[in-house]
């Protein structure tokens, strides 16, 4: 059941917040021991929310389509009086004293938090293979990766634990869990949505947003979480909008950039097939269909990379101390930051805006941009490369290669399945699996124009997700 | 300028205070390695009247 389903039916009062936390709760009960997915589960507070939540229904005092909707947190926002790890041993007993925004105004909003997802130790990776807190795995088949590092928030919605669960992406962190896990995931514009609260991995790459069953969901989430925020220096004052989009839009007219170089490079032949057939959707749908060049996307991942591994050792180096309680990979990379020189980091950021400039020459020809999320679907757990047309790849820089770019422009940018492969998945446990694994559709629009990408996203996917067999 | 010889990243995190084993200093150094490659013909380009992405604001009510 999506968001606004279950909103619909709490509001015709066929069925109570409680009954919709309950059901979530025996979800993740029965589910969690072969995902991972939640790492904390908050059944105590979230059954008195939903008490309370349906006590102010009943009065009629409505909050909002949120109100009384069980959802989850990725571990790194913080929550009042609640552990927020962010995946790490490093904050294994921290508990917060106040909310992230986000949190509050869900909260404002009405959900119900049913409890805290699990991620790549501090966010920084796209395995979700915790160290300290064990693997998410992905529901699509158990072997394999959610993707990260928003794994556990991905994997939660994907088995249908929650409808909603709020990630964070600074290289590709919702879009891509979103991709490998067959769900809908939203990274709208820098400064959109506010940072505050949220663990930062790196200042000037991080963006908050939901993963949800449905395109609408996500729009009616970001109507709850977007807007101006004083606590966080990068957020914006621009108005907010109704992000919710009709249920069938048109996208008659509306021009959609084909990439004629990079995106399309070396891709896995069934995403370059399920992303070929969303562009002819689009085409009989009446979009136009504008082939393209872009500037150098190689180039700004590089920069971006540079930049992410300059940030996040500023972050984190005053843990650096505590070298026994980070995971093997994340230390590496940490390592690596510290030793980047000052004149990198002030070059890539000179880089940045050069490159900002030359990408947004792109959009007086096209209303946004169709590429694969990704070039191959999720991975087996513990696999490092993946052979992509006969050559072999590193797992994390092939899952990133088409995403991490759109950090450093800070467009907003949402992932959508748009089919599931035709390959056997890997069975493991005895229970029944499907017999494919989802692709993704990024759709990349321009600054603030999130409105747009939800609109043409609902005419390509209006139904709910698919279920994996579970 | 441009024939400036590649950085040597085991050398650079020993005089940083990395002490640890070869093929430790080997795990951080190799992907440095890669990235400069990639990032050091882009710098180059940079023309000087770029400013960085991230600008400092005098006035906090601009910086908000």
């Amino acid at each position: 059941m999506t968001l606004l389903e279950a909103a619909a039916r709490l509001r015709r009062r066929d069925i109570s917040s409680v009954e919709l936390t309950a059901a979530a709760l025996e979800h993740v009960e029965r589910l969690n021991p072969s995902t991972n997915a939640m790492q904390l589960v908050m059944a105590e507070s979230a059954r008195e929310a939903a008490k309370q939540a349906d006590a102010e229904l009943a009065r009629g005092e409505g909050r909002g389509p949120l109100h009384g909707i069980p959802i989850a947190l990725k571990d790194l926002f913080f929550t009042k009086g609640v552990r927020t790890t962010a995946g790490s041993k490093l904050f294994e007993n921290h508990v917060p004293d106040h909310d992230a925004t986000v949190v509050e105004w869900l909260r404002r909003g009405g959900a119900v938090i049913a409890g805290k997802t699990g991620m790549h130790e501090l966010a920084y990776g796209i395995t979700s293979s915790n160290p300290h807190f064990g693997a998410v795995r992905n529901p699509w088949d158990r072997d394999r990766i959610p993707g990260g590092s928003s794994g556990g928030s991905a994997a939660a919605v994907s088995a249908g634990m929650v409808a909603m669960a709020m990630g964070s992406d600074t290289g590709g962190s919702i879009r891509l869990p979103a991709a490998y896990c067959g769900v809908v995931g939203l990274k709208p514009t820098y400064g959109r949505v506010s940072r505050y609260g949220a663990m930062p991995l790196a200042f000037s790459l991080d963006h908050m947003g939901p993963f949800t069953r449905s395109v609408r969901d996500a729009g009616a989430v970001l109507n709850v979480i977007a807007g101006y925020d004083a606590r966080d220096e990068a957020s914006c004052r621009r108005a907010v909008e109704n992000y919710v989009p009709d249920p069938e839009p048109s996208i008659l007219g509306l021009r959609i950039g084909m990439p004629e170089n990079f995106y399309f490079d070396r891709l896995d032949p069934e995403v370059d097939a399920a992303v070929g057939a969303a562009f002819r959707h689009a085409e009989s749908m009446g979009a136009q269909i504008v082939p393209l060049r872009v500037p150098d996307i190689g180039a700004m991942n590089t920069v971006a990379r540079l930049i992410l591994m300059a940030e996040a050792s500023a972050a984190l180096e005053p843990h650096l101390e505590h070298r026994d309680l980070f995971g093997p990979d994340v230390l590496a990379l940490l390592d690596q930051g510290r030793l980047l020189s000052a004149t990198d980091y002030v070059n890539a950021q000179r880089l940045r805006r050069g490159m900002q400039r030359e990408f947004a020459r792109l959009w007086p020809r096209i209303d946004c941009l169709f590429t694969p999320t990704t070039p191959i679907v999720a991975p087996l757990i513990g696999e490092t490369t993946v052979a992509i047309a006969g050559e072999n790849e590193d797992v994390r820089l092939a899952s990133t290669r088409l995403l991490r770019a759109i950090n450093l422009l800070g467009l907003p940018a949402i992932s959508i399945p748009c089919g599931v492969g035709e390959r056997q998945a890997t069975k493991n446990d005895g229970l029944s699996h499907a017999t494919g694994l989802p692709i993704g559709l990024q759709i990349i629009g321009r600054p603030f124009d999130e409105a747009l990408i939800l609109r043409v996203a609902q005419a390509l996917h209006p139904a709910e997700v698919a279920v994996p067999k579970l | 300028m441009h024939n400036e010889p590649m950085r040597d990243w085991k050398k650079i995190a020993r005089a940083n205070g990395f002490s640890m084993p070869e093929a430790a200093l080997e795990r951080i150094a190799a992907p440095l390695d890669a990235l400069e490659a990639d990032f050091r013909p882009l710098a180059r380009e940079l023309p000087p009247e770029v400013g960085p992405a991230v600008i400092f604001h005098a006035d906090t009510e601009d910086a908000a």
